[in-house]
């Protein structure tokens, strides 16, 4: 990041300050002066609304002491004037106000004023009006910086994230690649040892590209980068396309997928890829999270307004008090994959971005009688 | 795949030339060239006359779709089909109005690469068995 830090204000420290009087009495320009320059404050002076509002422009104070009572423009006339020509960035004004016009207090604080001086002044209390205001105006200038230098670090995470996903993809699809060529005896029969080896590489590249494919579409997302392509499609059909790819790695594990659709043919208006990311990532936690050999059930319904699709877990589901972890960034909860599986706690993060960046949504359940049920829903095509 | 014929291999990645080339020779016979870049891009065509050409999109020197641009100047005809990774929307529309056949994405399974590679060749065999010659539309 450039730019320096910005430091937390903690010192009551006026000196340095540039506070603006604007009064018509000389006399109390003189006191409010003698006040504010034993604490080294710097200050200007102006005999006139008007003449205040030019002062500023100038002199670009920290804190603005108003009268109220003046030839020309009021106080509080003055006042709406330098908020509507400086706007947010308008220092805080103090009116200075005669003990009996504490009627005039309120009008003056929705002019845009912060407080109020009461005359004759108490140099103690006056100083520590003053005081508050500009640290209040402190801590908020600071806060702002803050946030906006976090913005912009968030920003420069995400580039970086997108860029360094990005150009690790290809070389690791090709290491997965060039690996089932070795492991299929393509350019040779291998040994069992070679073979194992091969095995690892492999193993290894491809949770390696689903880690850098999971972090890629986090980059996105939070970017606020997530463009949806929808065409109108059949989630049903998807479905089906996803469990008959999910029945591969499932049947290594001699988990099968039981699919049911009842929602054929729905029209949905929906971005295929994307869709089928969240079913694949349904589907494959359902099998990571099951012990070996269960059955998985995958249904589609139609309901009011949209299509959905329910995917069944014989998992431990969802343990107590966690719930809040499962879609969020990382929010991995304590239950493990059960056969080794690797696992990001991205995934559902993902999913939830997609499902709603579609007007749909997402949910988890557990089951009375154990595993547990996500549900994806998407409303109909318009 | 009864396909012999040759093709030319264009990606600044030895490794996606070599994975792109295993992938063809799983399921065809072909004559394969390979380039490094647009220019031997350019300069291999001529010399080779390929019946197809896969081209990367993102390359030193001359990139994807300058080298489309080219390579339709020098043959209007030329069968060219992009590799891209992550699908970018308007470079896709533009590899397609530049007129290349399609595109494959390089970081999918090795199954579906292969796939879409057996398609595109298939509908390269079906045309040239066609008894009109006409473009076929995507």
């Amino acid at each position: 990041m450039s730019g320096p830090e910005p430091n937390l204000p903690t010192e009551l420290n006026l000196k340095g300050s540039k506070i603006l009087l604007v009064d018509d009495d000389r006399l109390n320009i003189r006191i409010l002066t003698g006040i504010l320059s034993t604490q080294g404050v710097t200050v200007a002076a102006a005999a006139s609304g008007e003449a205040g509002i030019e002062e500023y422009a100038r002199f670009r104070p920290d804190l603005v002491l108003l009268d109220v009572m003046m030839p020309g423009i009021n106080g509080f006339e003055a006042c709406r004037r330098l908020k509507q020509i400086h706007g947010e960035a308008c220092a805080p004004v103090i009116f200075i106000t005669a003990k009996n016009e504490s009627d005039d207090i309120v009008d003056g604080l929705e002019a845009g004023g912060v407080d109020y001086l009461p005359k004759p002044f108490h140099p103690k209390e006056a100083l520590a009006r003053i005081r508050i205001h500009l640290q209040n105006r402190r801590f908020l200038e600071y806060q702002k910086s803050l946030v906006e230098q976090l913005s912009l670090a968030n920003a420069a995470k995400n580039r970086f994230l997108g860029m360094a996903a990005h150009d690790l993809r290809n070389p690791l699809a090709s290491v997965r690649g060039l690996a089932e060529f070795l492991r299929d005896g393509t350019v040779g029969a291998l040994a069992p040892d070679q073979l194992d080896l091969v095995n690892h590489i492999h193993d290894a590249s491809q949770s390696m590209l689903t880690l850098v494919n999971e972090l890629l579409d986090l980059a996105v997302i939070e970017s606020g980068k997530l463009r949806l392509e929808p065409v109108e499609a059949s989630l049903g059909q998807l479905a089906a396309k996803s469990v008959g790819l999910a029945g591969m790695y499932a049947a290594k594990k001699g988990t099968t997928l039981v699919f049911t659709d009842n929602a054929n043919p729905d029209r949905t208006m929906l971005d295929v890829d994307k869709i089928r990311q969240v079913i694949d990532n349904l589907l494959s936690n359902a099998v990571k999270f099951s012990p070996p050999n269960s059955t998985i059930r995958i249904h589609t319904q139609l309901s009011p307004g949209g299509v959905a699709v329910w995917v069944r877990d014989t998992g431990p589901g969802i343990p107590d008090g966690e719930r809040h972890k499962l879609f969020k960034d990382f929010g991995q909860t304590s239950v493990k994959p059960t056969a080794g599986e690797r696992s990001t706690g991205l995934g559902l993060a993902i999913c939830k971005n997609i499902i709603e960046a579609h007007h749909g949504s997402i949910s988890a359940d557990n089951e009375p009688d154990g595993g547990c049920t996500f549900k994806i829903t998407l409303p109909f095509a318009q | 795949m009864n396909f012999t014929g040759k093709i030319l291999l264009v990606d600044d990645e030895a490794h996606i030339r070599k994975f792109v080339g295993l992938v063809l020779k799983s399921f065809c016979y072909p004559t394969i060239v390979e380039a490094g870049d647009g220019l031997a891009a350019l300069e291999a065509f001529g010399r080779e006359k390929p019946d197809l050409v896969l081209l990367d999109v993102n390359m030193p020197n001359l990139d994807g779709l300058q080298t489309l641009a080219r390579l339709r100047q020098l043959d209007p005809e030329v069968n060219v089909v992009m590799l891209t990774s992550l699908t970018n929307r308007q470079t896709v529309e533009e590899c397609v109005r530049l007129g290349a056949l399609g595109y494959i994405r390089k970081d999918t399974p090795r199954e579906e690469i292969s796939a879409q590679l057996q398609r595109i060749i298939q509908e390269f065999l079906d045309a040239d068995a066609a008894p009109e010659t006409g473009a076929t539309p995507p």
